[in-house]
């Protein structure tokens, strides 16, 4: 995903041969010059290969086995089945078009509220501190919590939100059972516990803007939405790109709020899967029905996803930089 | 499991514009032009309700966990806080061993946060401004893990713990997050552009060595990247559930664990629910009281100079 | 040497560094499970939901009874969760408790295919087979005849009702006149309902909370369910199964039902806000039921006999193999699921006996509950427990029975048509859990 940002900082000129005379270098010097860097970045690839790399593949063998929870020291050669049934299951379709759509619904209003929130801290302000301390605060709360919470406002019955619509003559709304009134909901607590989070990314950037920018286009004579438009999109347009990237990357592993959004139901996605996600799915798969083989399956079918995504953001930031 | 504890702080790629070295960070560091308007009313109606959308829900935590059961699900719902919270707050302490919780929590996100700062800012220099064989591979690859979703290699892993008889002690939780793919590119970015290339030069002709530049050099430099990092890293530790759910037993929770139980029935009170939420909350609220401002700048920091 | 000096400082300070984190770790991590003060054994068991031997003082009185015993132990509410992290337990044979509960809808999962990893509780000191109902003692009880688990408790069941609402509904109230009302059989239920949504005057209260309920008492009356006596799953021809889903989505479809899923949020402020007047319980739920529904409704609920009687849930103890104290954990489960003791737990908690000895225990026959109006359970109950027909179980009894409750709530909830639920409930079990 960032692999173009790499390339973007200037590397370090190359060792630093034209500085001191090379006799001066003793063997303690070459062996820090050259071993040292590998020790620095060793803690990282130590611990990851431990607790990272060994369970990931050997998770990708499991995908290759009928495994059950309960029995995991009997493993059925079963070659690519996992795949195939995972592919010829409607609910691991379904639950691909839940994570697009709830991910669009959190996603796209999240980062226009954030780029609007953001430009509106952008001004002079009163409290400035406050108003940035206070749209941040649901960053700070776990999903867990957030989602207990929530919950709760959209319950059917007792509910906060069919409450007030009641008191607008509508009649009340079973939010957990309908597709889109799920999805709404849930997109709702992904959406209030990252939208100021990302609206302090974008004012960071806004305030990155050079100021030149923003006199030529006010001797151009262009109104504040023109400048909003003209002149701070555009510039914002990495930023914009990278918190999509960061944001779809979580939307594809979305997994805590529809779980615990469903209460008892919360393993499947609802009765009829309407919010099933592709987390979910590979949760009750391995941690509710106990089938480990397709839940690794699952499980790189994800990865794969994700792999996907990063190869149309490189290819899009190429595009960008070539405009 | 290190991607998991990846915070989504966006390490901002460069703006497209022709880089003009030695220049570039003081040109950033200059305010844009939006800030010397200033707001309208209409600037601080918005403001005001977006503050609104973010607290209120914390706010009816407070109030739902001041109250009682019957109270919560009358209509019209409560809004003003009850005079139940000790009550509540002592039911939830008590029913999921609240206290061992946090205690357990503070513990593994204050050891997780110091040993990810610690490992992020020496691989991050080391990626930044050492020239080793295989960097570019090696750094690839740190990225390319951060894609992996966390519940890829749970099993697994949960075999290895048991193997080394760390099931349901804090070890298992705290080990696989002791390093960040995200922190060590965080602090990649950060160093690559924070740290004059000259300044590790000059010290390296000085015959230092790099441990030395490292503290000498690299560490006062890194200082602001390596509390937000601290902090995130703190944040998300605390705040994580999947990994902590199967690794712990109930007697020996994390707080997201005891606040996952208290969702899942059988608990007689949903205002102690909500007291749990609350309590399981409280901690990194004070934290946002106290240190707000410095977290929002940190995060803003981050997000200009990563 | 120089070079050897900062050399070794480098590694000196990461070793450090990893070390102190670690022994940090683990210091805090551990505060001593095993065996500790002072030579007192430490038995930990492992329980889910609600199973009050800490609420009945039976810890209390064990370890006064045994001063070099120390009890611990873990409850998760959930049984998923709890079962979950047992199999995994299981699978790696390591982190498990000396003793485990296992709920009825497992034991023959966990019997069937883990038997090995379990003591023979049929050896057991103090362990009596005539204690227990026939039927219990079979489900836990492997080919080879060895017993995995003792009984705890078993879950006959009765209509719990509001009085009120039936009053107020014109039916009537008192509990054998009620109870006359099904006398026929379920059918009969489900017109009472009908009767009732006809009569009563606000919409918001529905006859019985889910429909859900309605359909696994009708299946729990059965003696085959899902699976015959070869194990051989026979749920698609079963004719009860059928019968039973046409019922309940007929009383789903009817309106009969508030739309619920048991043991979520909702149905737990439905006690507590009086949104239906009936629900299939348990002796077991009868505690839930006073706690959710709360002081407000004290009174109000009452216990009628039901069309057939039927066991829902109950639970096992047993002992894994490969633990540091069985001879201890294997004398406390045996104490635990004595007849006294059982006789106490329904007395003080509702959790009715499987034990045969202890149904006949004057605190057992002779009990009433205060707050479902003085219902005679004790009666009630044991009526329940000895037409409880002897049930063929399967490893997958609960999961199946999971998959045709939503199928149900398909209906109830999403308003599908039952044919098409139907259809789409055998595919995922088809899928999910025999596939």
């Amino acid at each position: 995903m960032a692999t173009s940002t790499l390339t973007d900082t200037p590397a370090p000129p190359p060792a630093p041969e034209s500085h001191a005379p090379r006799r001066q270098r003793s063997l303690r010097y070459w062996l820090d010059f050259r071993a040292a860097p590998y020790a620095y970045v060793a803690p990282f690839f130590a611990v990851f290969a431990a607790f990272g790399l060994y369970p990931l593949i050997y998770t990708g063998w499991i995908s290759l086995h009928e495994v059950e929870l309960g029995t995991q020291d009997q493993r059925t050669w079963v070659g690519l089945d996992n795949y195939t049934t995972m592919l010829g299951d409607d609910r691991f379709w379904k639950a691909l078009t839940n994570t697009f759509t709830i991910g669009v619904i959190s996603t796209v209003p999240q980062l226009l509220m954030a780029l609007g929130l953001a430009h509106l801290l952008n001004y002079k302000l009163r409290a400035s501190a406050f108003w940035r301390v206070a749209i941040l605060t649901p960053y700070a709360t776990s999903v867990a919590a957030g989602t207990l919470v929530f919950a709760l406002v959209f319950g059917r019955d007792f509910g906060m939100i069919n409450w007030f619509l009641d008191v607008f003559g509508v009649s009340p709304i079973d939010w957990e059972a309908g597709r889109w009134t799920s999805q709404i909901a849930i997109a709702t607590i992904v959406t209030w516990r990252w939208t100021g989070y990302n609206a302090l990314i974008y004012l960071a950037a806004m305030q990155a803007v050079p100021n030149e920018l923003y006199e030529a286009s006010a001797i151009d004579g262009a109104s504040r939405w023109q400048q909003f438009r003209k002149v701070t999109v555009p510039s914002l347009r990495p930023t914009i790109l990278f918190t999509i990237v960061v944001s779809t990357i979580g939307a594809t592993q979305l997994f805590g709020e529809p779980l615990l959004f469903g209460g008892t139901a919360g393993a499947r996605g609802g009765t009829d899967g309407q919010y099933q996600t592709l987390g979910v799915l590979l949760y009750q798969q391995g941690w509710g029905l106990f089938h480990l083989g397709r839940a690794a399956a699952i499980a790189w079918a994800m990865f794969l996803i994700l792999v996907a995504i990063a190869a149309v953001h490189a290819l899009i930031t190429r595009l960008l930089r070539r405009a | 499991m290190t991607t998991d504890t990846a915070p989504r702080l966006a390490s901002v790629p460069e703006p497209a514009r022709p880089p003009r070295p030695g220049a570039r960070l003081r040109l950033r560091l200059r305010p844009g032009a939006g800030r010397q308007m200033h707001g309208g009313p209409l600037t601080y109606l918005v403001l005001t309700v977006a503050a609104l959308f973010s607290l209120f829900p914390l706010y009816w935590t407070v109030v739902a966990a001041s109250t009682s059961n019957t109270r919560i699900t009358q209509t019209p719902p409560p809004f003003l806080p009850g005079s139940n919270l000790a009550h509540n707050l002592k039911e939830a302490y008590t029913q999921v061993h609240m206290g061992t919780a946090l205690a357990n929590t503070f513990l593994v996100a204050g050891t997780v946060a110091l040993a990810t700062v610690l490992f992020a800012t020496l691989a991050g220099f080391a990626f930044a401004k050492l020239e080793f064989t295989g960097r570019n591979v090696l750094l690839m690859l740190v990225i390319g893990t951060m894609m992996v979703p966390p519940q890829l290699g749970v099993v697994p892993l949960f075999m290895l713990m048991s193997d080394i008889g760390w099931s349901n002690e804090l070890p298992a939780v705290i080990m696989p997050t002791l390093v960040s793919a995200f922190g060590v590119f965080f602090m990649r970015q950060y160093l690559a552009e924070a740290l004059p290339t000259e300044l590790v030069e000059a010290a390296r002709v000085d015959g230092a060595h790099s441990l030395r530049i490292f503290w000498h050099v690299v560490l006062p430099v890194a200082r602001p990247a390596m509390a937000v990092l601290g902090m995130l890293t703190f944040v998300q530790s605390w705040n994580d559930l999947f990994w902590p759910m199967i690794a712990l037993n109930s007697d020996n929770p994390t707080v997201q664990v005891a606040l996952s139980q208290l969702g899942q029935g059988y608990v007689p009170d949903r205002s102690v629910i909500m007291a749990g939420a609350l309590l399981g909350t409280l901690p990194l609220l004070l934290l946002f009281t106290v240190l707000g401002k410095q977290i929002v700048g940190g995060i803003m920091q981050g997000a200009v100079k990563g | 040497m120089l070079t050897v000096h900062k050399r070794t400082r480098r590694s000196t300070a990461l070793t450090v560094s990893a070390i102190l984190l670690a022994t940090l770790a683990t210091a805090c991590g551990d505060d001593g499970d095993d065996s500790g003060d002072g030579g007192k054994v430490t038995l930990n068991l492992g329980l889910f939901g609600t199973m009050p031997y800490e609420e009945a003082g039976l810890f209390e009185e064990y370890e006064s009874l045994h001063p070099d015993i120390k009890i611990k132990y873990t409850s998760p509410s959930d049984e998923q969760n709890y079962y979950r992290t047992l199999q995994t337990r299981l699978a790696a044979n390591s982190g498990l408790a000396d003793i485990q509960a296992v709920e009825v809808g497992r034991i023959r999962e966990v019997v069937e295919t883990h038997a090995a990893k379990f003591t023979d509780m049929s050896k057991a000191p103090g362990v009596k087979e005539g204690d227990w109902l026939p039927w219990k003692w079979q489900q836990a009880k492997a080919a080879d005849g060895k017993v995995i688990g003792l009984g705890t408790d078993i879950g006959p069941m009765a209509l719990c009702y509001r009085k009120d609402m039936f009053a107020k509904a014109g039916l009537p109230s008192d509990r054998e006149q009620v109870a006359a009302l099904w006398e026929s059989g379920w059918d009969g239920y489900v017109e009472a309902g009908k009767k009732f949504k006809a009569d009563y005057p606000d919409d918001g209260v529905a006859f019985m909370d889910t429909a859900s309920g309605l359909y696994n008492a009708m299946i729990a009356s059965s003696e085959k369910q899902y699976y015959d006596a070869d194990g051989k799953v026979i749920y698609k021809d079963n004719d009860l199964v059928t019968k039973a889903w046409d019922l309940s989505t007929e009383a789903a479809e009817a309106g009969l039902t508030a739309k619920l899923r048991q043991f979520d949020t909702a149905w737990d402020q439905g006690f507590s806000n009086s949104r239906f007047a009936t629900v299939v319980c348990p002796a077991w739920m009868t505690a839930h039921i006073s706690d959710k529904a709360g002081e407000a409704n004290k009174g109000k609920w009452d216990i009628a006999a039901p069309p057939a009687g039927a066991n829902w849930g109950g639970s096992f103890l047993t002992v894994p193999s490969g633990g540091k104290h069985v001879k201890e954990a294997q004398e406390l489960a045996a104490w635990l699921t004595a007849p006294e003791q059982q006789a106490k737990l329904f007395a003080k908690n509702g959790l009715f006996p499987s034990s045969s000895k202890a149904m006949e225990a004057p605190e057992v026959s002779g009990a009433t509950l205060e707050y479902f109006d003085g219902a005679p359970s004790g009666k009630i109950f044991s009526e329940s427990a000895t037409s409880i027909p002897v049930t063929v179980l399967g490893p997958k009894d609960g999961a199946i029975k999971d998959n045709v409750s939503n199928g149900i709530q398909l209906v109830e909830q999403q308003g599908k048509d039952p044919d098409d639920a139907w259809k789409s409930t055998v595919e995922t079990i088809d899928k999910d859990v025999l596939g």
